[in-house]
């Protein structure tokens, strides 16, 4: 059985500096260079000669901060698993450059700092406590302390019960808990996770995605990439989305729910027919109007003696950026901050 | 040095049912060889034994040949790379695991070789010896297929493995026999094949030690190479 959400164990933070939080909720570390950096990265995708060639990444530049959960989004084939093969080192990019943990990409002593799970994760099939206890040794772990990580990881992951079982006999969902556990073996300061919860019940998520929030609380910084944009709108501080390739929207989710170009008001004491387009419920009425014509919206609900219960900025799902982002247009939208 | 141990005792628990199978079959042999009259048919036990010995040399090249292509296609290699283990160490543990497979072939096969054969009168000795030569055939050949395998698919490393082992015996058929020493299974071969009760042949090292100076060439160009290759393509 998977740990019930909120008594997940802490992760223990190892070497961080001074930890300060920004207004943004994501912790900045002093004197840390960016977790993961790509710096106009293009991947080309080339065939056989004469056959078409798939531009998979262009001129892609992307800086995740230390100390937070970054959202990375996109469609089907937009390329963030090649973005992510690239700063693994698994490929070498066509032109451009990258950074992780302040080495370049595929620089392999790193990444004993980074855990990272592939999306449609394949291991070896042997026990979950020695499969897990194998890619910590790779990582130079070894020992009791191996050993005792392996079932602290398990435990975390809610397979404490099946550590002794083969994984050749996991479902889809209980493989990604040891693929998570693999990565988490070797306590690392980087998370790189490539569809981490695609399989997993909703209890599972919850447990993940707490998890991940004890993980950017003790100083680590996870870079999360999801088709699930309900778990990213909860977890993720920034959110990245790209297209074709390339970056087509960036900044704090806060920032991207709250529309700047409308605001919802919520008022009472006023007929449902006095406003054009509004709602009536419970009494009030609610209804939306550019933000520079707020001012006049609420004079005028004063004018006709209506009480002003609200107004705030129209909050937006994470679906409707990404529908946005995605629908064709390659620029930046107006409004997203960096 | 720690990854590649891993990496090598994991490739051989991975192949451990060809392996097995392979170990049932130098039993039975054994087991046919003790129950026949040995006096009588021990030049048709000796060359059981060699053939049975040289099996494990093209098993080396299938081995070797799979072992990235195997891991590409079920995608277990990103979890072993996204570890602190670099290319060149990746491959060492290949070559290990290449090698222990066979080693651990050659070392039943020598067992059961020097208690068989010694039973019938051939120096136990040279059993151990003809199974190092097999052994030095096995590590070269199989890093050689390695090599050709981190840009060939596995069939046509295999065959670019055979075309390259191939070319000492035709020089040697065309009397160019100074030259055939050049790739050294092909002499590990005749070595093993050219023995006999009568001759069991008096121990050659320099084919061996050739050998094995040729798998660290091979293994680090089969590093040079594979460092330079896209070893994951994207899901979508």
């Amino acid at each position: 059985m998977l740990r019930p959400p909120g008594i997940v164990k802490s992760l223990v933070p190892q070497g961080f500096g001074e930890i300060k939080r920004s207004p943004g909720n994501t912790l900045r570390i002093s004197g840390m260079p960016a977790a993961l950096e790509f710096q106009k990265l293009t991947k080309e995708y080339r065939g056989f000669p004469g056959r078409k060639r798939l531009l998979a990444l262009d001129q892609f530049s992307l800086q995740v901060e230390a100390g937070e959960i970054f959202g990375f989004l996109g469609p089907n084939g937009a390329g963030k698993s090649t973005a992510i093969h690239l700063a693994m080192g698994f490929m070498r990019p066509t032109s451009g450059r990258g950074q992780m943990l302040g080495a370049p990409f595929g620089h392999a002593a790193t990444r004993r700092r980074v855990g990272f799970l592939a999306e449609n994760v394949a291991l070896y099939h042997r026990r979950a406590e020695r499969l897990v206890r194998f890619y910590g040794a790779l990582n130079g772990m070894g020992g009791s302390r191996l050993s005792a990580r392996a079932r602290e990881v398990l435990e975390l992951v809610g397979l404490q019960d099946d550590a002794g079982r083969n994984v050749g006999r996991f479902s889809r969902g209980m493989l990604q808990r040891v693929g998570l556990a693999q990565a988490l073996v070797s306590d690392p300061q980087l998370l790189i996770l490539d569809e981490p919860t695609s399989a997993l019940d909703p209890a599972a998520r919850v447990t993940v995605r707490e998890l991940l929030l004890q993980a950017r609380n003790a100083g680590k910084t996870i870079f999360l990439s999801s088709h699930l944009l309900s778990e990213v709108e909860l977890v993720c501080d920034r959110v990245a989305v790209l297209h074709r390739g390339r970056l087509v929207c960036l900044g704090r989710t806060s920032d991207l729910l709250h529309s700047a170009e409308e605001t919802e008001i919520l008022a009472r004491g006023l007929s449902v027919n006095a406003i054009a387009g509004a709602t009536a419920r419970n009494g009030e009425i609610r209804f939306s109007v550019p933000a520079a014509g707020q001012k006049a919206a609420v004079e005028r609900i004063w004018s006709l003696g209506g009480e002003i219960v609200s107004v705030n900025p129209v909050r937006r799902s994470l679906e409707e950026i990404f529908l946005q982002a995605t629908s064709g247009s390659d620029d930046v939208p107006s409004g997203a901050a960096s | 040095m720690k990854p590649s141990l891993l990496i090598g005792v994991n490739f051989v628990r991975e192949q451990r049912w060809p392996i097995l199978v392979l170990l049932i079959w130098i039993l039975l042999l054994a087991f046919l060889g003790l129950i026949s009259n040995a006096p009588r048919g021990q030049e048709d036990l000796l060359f059981i034994f060699k053939q049975v010995a040289l099996y494990i040399v093209v098993f080396s090249i299938f081995f070797g040949g799979s072992a990235i292509y195997n891991e590409r296609k079920t995608r277990r290699i990103l979890a072993v790379l996204s570890k602190a283990v670099g290319r060149q160490e990746y491959l060492s543990g290949l070559v290990l695991g290449v090698t222990m497979c066979c080693g651990i072939y050659c070392f039943s096969l020598g067992l059961t070789g020097s208690w068989t054969l010694g039973q019938a009168g051939f120096p136990a000795s040279q059993v151990w010896f003809l199974m190092l030569c097999v052994i030095a055939a096995c590590a070269l050949a199989g890093t050689l297929a390695l090599m050709f395998s981190t840009f060939l698919n596995p069939f046509f490393a295999a065959g670019a493995t055979a075309g390259v082992l191939a070319i000492p015996a035709l020089l040697s058929h065309l009397g160019l026999a100074a030259w055939a020493d050049i790739m050294p299974v092909y002499t590990l071969t005749v070595t093993v094949m050219g023995a006999s009760f009568q001759s069991p042949g008096i121990p050659v090292w320099s084919p061996i030690l050739l050998a094995i100076a040729e798998t660290i060439i091979c293994w680090v160009l089969a590093a040079r190479i594979f460092a330079r290759v896209d070893i994951a393509v994207a899901v979508e």
